[in-house]
């Protein structure tokens, strides 16, 4: 069983690895536009809520996910 | 008479009110399925071809086959559903309504299970039947529910997969439940592959409750569906895998996907907003369901209808859940608050005179309140649900009058080169309105180009090929997804086409490879253009045929 902890650092995991591959994005050269782009932008807002919520399930501690 | 009575009586009357609402989207709904099961041209460009896919399966052939070649036909769909339509075959013959009853069946199906679920998790009958009623009501669901199209399939068997592992758990049926949960996400995976994110969702679902047997399912799954993709792949020579993984990398356009999720949003906010409601209750508060999982991953399906040829039908699933978790959120709503009204009868210690005990008086009242209005306050939210879908012909005996109350009686489609009364809140749309009896006549015109054509049809729709008895060529669109990904040789097509091979053209949308386009522009010339379901049809006759014809 998960607890509501675990399920927050997975999520805070996921989320955080989730944004840094938007930035490398860039750093690769792939895609269309130039600069950070207005999917990446939507990306790192998702990516931040990912974190965010991943917070606040670790404070809430061993109760089951 | 007290103001409970009051409130009862008006909770009843806005309850019938509810219920009439979308027992009338029911209706509207079948008066359209029915009409299209009479239709027999493609109403939506490609039901024709996942008809010819069931043929071919019924005589023993694969769909998935070398574009590059005569008939330079292939699927770039599993075989599930058209593999459904095959026992329906020999009733029906090689008509749509095959597989339009097969996908309004699946629809039928999804919100009997959506019913049950709220049904067994919150017992009662006003939200069961509203919840599975919703679903049916939603212009999503109306418009492509009785098409001769997969996608409903699929979320048919993402629903009972969900209804399933939701009760992995069970003392008694939860290995039983387990199996049939990962049969269905097996069907629903072999339906389209978009059911990838139900599956993610059932798999987090028994992960977060037993990782063991989450790790041992997922590769149960892994194997079994591994294994059917291998035997498939090896059967058709690796055309299987050209046709239903290459085919389907298309470009992608987020702002396609922003606007989908607008209009989803819009239509179905009430439905939305209770199960984001839900689901927040469950992450914070409470244990997070498979409903909750299921339409918090149906969101990702919806975010995938930025793809070049998908469209609002990717928000289905997510249409699907939010019934769900909706009914469940408002039901569970009411449980509580039963129990605690039920709680409070029995004698409860004082609640002290300081700032704690007015916080408890305070919250007490309002949770008082709260069960007070509570039975008008569900069905008003559901009536205030029922007008954001509103769809339904404008004229006619009954739909006229009924327009007329609704005040959209001048509500109308507009096509290419027809009027359709009809009214959607969607705004414009190709689906959902009911066929004249010049489309019946302008469909007849077509057939008849087809029938006394010298050759064989290279038509963007597959239906006129299959009445006429010829055989079905090409699948426009698949051609053109492999063109752009340059894994189409269009030599032998174009070659054909220059040696005016077939008898006539017959363009609608012309999603055909650039090349494909010129050939039959340099070899074929527009005899006519007809207006059929609100597009023009243009029908193109090779060049031999009008030099041998003697000018008018």
């Amino acid at each position: 069983m998960i607890t509501k902890r675990q399920l927050g650092f997975l999520l805070a995991a996921i989320a955080l690895l989730f944004v840094v591959g938007i930035v490398a994005v860039d750093m690769l050269g792939a895609g269309k536009w130039g600069g950070f782009g207005p999917l990446q932008r939507i990306g790192i807002a998702i990516g931040a809520a990912g974190v965010v919520v991943g917070a606040i399930l670790i404070r809430i501690g061993d109760r089951p996910a | 008479m007290t103001w409970q009575r009051l409130l009862q009586a008006l909770g009843k009357t806005l309850a019938a009110l509810t219920i009439a609402a979308f027992v009338g989207y029911l209706v509207v709904y079948v008066v359209y399925a029915v009409a299209l099961f009479r239709w027999p041209f493609d109403y939506d460009q490609g039901e024709g071809f996942e008809l010819y896919d069931a043929i071919l399966f019924s005589h023993g052939e694969w769909p998935y086959r070398d574009n590059s070649t005569y008939p330079f036909y292939a699927s770039n769909y599993p075989p599930l559903f058209h593999l459904l339509i095959v026992p329906l075959l020999p009733l029906f013959g090689p008509r749509l309504i095959a597989g339009r009853l097969v996908s309004f069946l699946a629809t039928l199906v999804t919100a009997g299970t959506i019913g049950l679920v709220v049904r067994r998790r919150v017992g009662g009958w006003f939200m069961p039947i509203v919840s599975g009623l919703a679903f049916l009501a939603s212009n999503y669901v109306y418009q492509i529910g009785p098409l001769c199209r997969l996608h409903m399939t699929m979320v048919m068997f993402e629903a009972l997969a969900i209804a399933f592992i939701a009760e992995f758990d069970h003392p008694q049926h939860g290995k039983r439940n387990l199996a049939l949960g990962i049969f269905f996400l097996l069907c629903a995976g072999y339906t389209k592959q978009l059911a990838v994110f139900t599956v993610g969702a059932a798999l987090s679902f028994v992960f977060l409750r037993d990782v063991k047997k989450a790790i041992l399912s997922a590769i149960v799954l892994a194997l079994v569906a591994g294994a059917v993709f291998v035997v498939f792949n090896a059967a058709t020579d690796g055309q299987w895998w050209v046709n239903i993984i290459d085919a389907n990398v298309n470009e992608f356009d987020y702002r396609q996907t922003l606007a989908i999720f607008g209009q989803w949003f819009r239509l179905h906010a009430v439905l939305v907003l209770l199960a984001i409601a839900y689901l927040g209750y469950e992450l914070f508060w409470g244990r997070l369901s498979a409903y909750s999982l299921w339409f918090a991953f149906s969101l990702g399906t919806g975010a995938l209808s930025g793809k070049w040829g998908a469209g609002f039908g990717y928000f289905t699933t997510a249409v699907a859940a939010a019934c769900l978790a909706s009914g469940l959120a408002l039901g569970s709503l009411k449980l509580v608050l039963e129990k605690r009204q039920a709680g409070e009868r029995a004698p409860r210690p004082v609640a002290g005179d300081g700032a704690g005990g007015q916080f408890r008086r305070g919250a007490a009242w309002l949770l008082a309140a709260l069960s007070a209005t509570l039975p008008v306050l569900i069905p008003a939210l559901y009536l205030a649900q029922a007008p954001r879908m509103l769809h339904l012909p404008t004229s006619g005996p009954v739909f006229g009058p009924v327009a007329r109350g609704l005040g959209v009686s001048d509500s109308h489609v507009q096509g290419a080169c027809a009027t359709f009364d009809y009214h959607d809140s969607m705004g414009y749309t190709q689906l959902g309105h009911l066929l004249t009896a010049e489309d019946y006549a302008a469909g007849e015109r077509i057939l008849e180009y087809v029938r006394t054509a010298d050759g064989p049809a290279f038509s963007e729709e597959a239906a006129f090929s299959l009445l006429a008895g010829q055989p079905v060529v090409t699948n426009p669109t698949q051609l053109l997804n492999l063109y752009k990904n340059g894994q189409l040789d269009t030599t032998e097509m174009v070659e054909r086409i220059y040696d005016q091979e077939f008898g006539v053209a017959v363009f609608r949308a012309q999603f055909y490879p650039p090349p494909v386009l010129e050939a039959v522009g340099q070899n074929y010339r527009v005899v006519e253009h007809v207006c059929m379901n609100g597009f023009y049809y243009i029908l193109m006759q090779p060049l031999r045929n009008l030099e041998a014809t003697p000018s008018e």
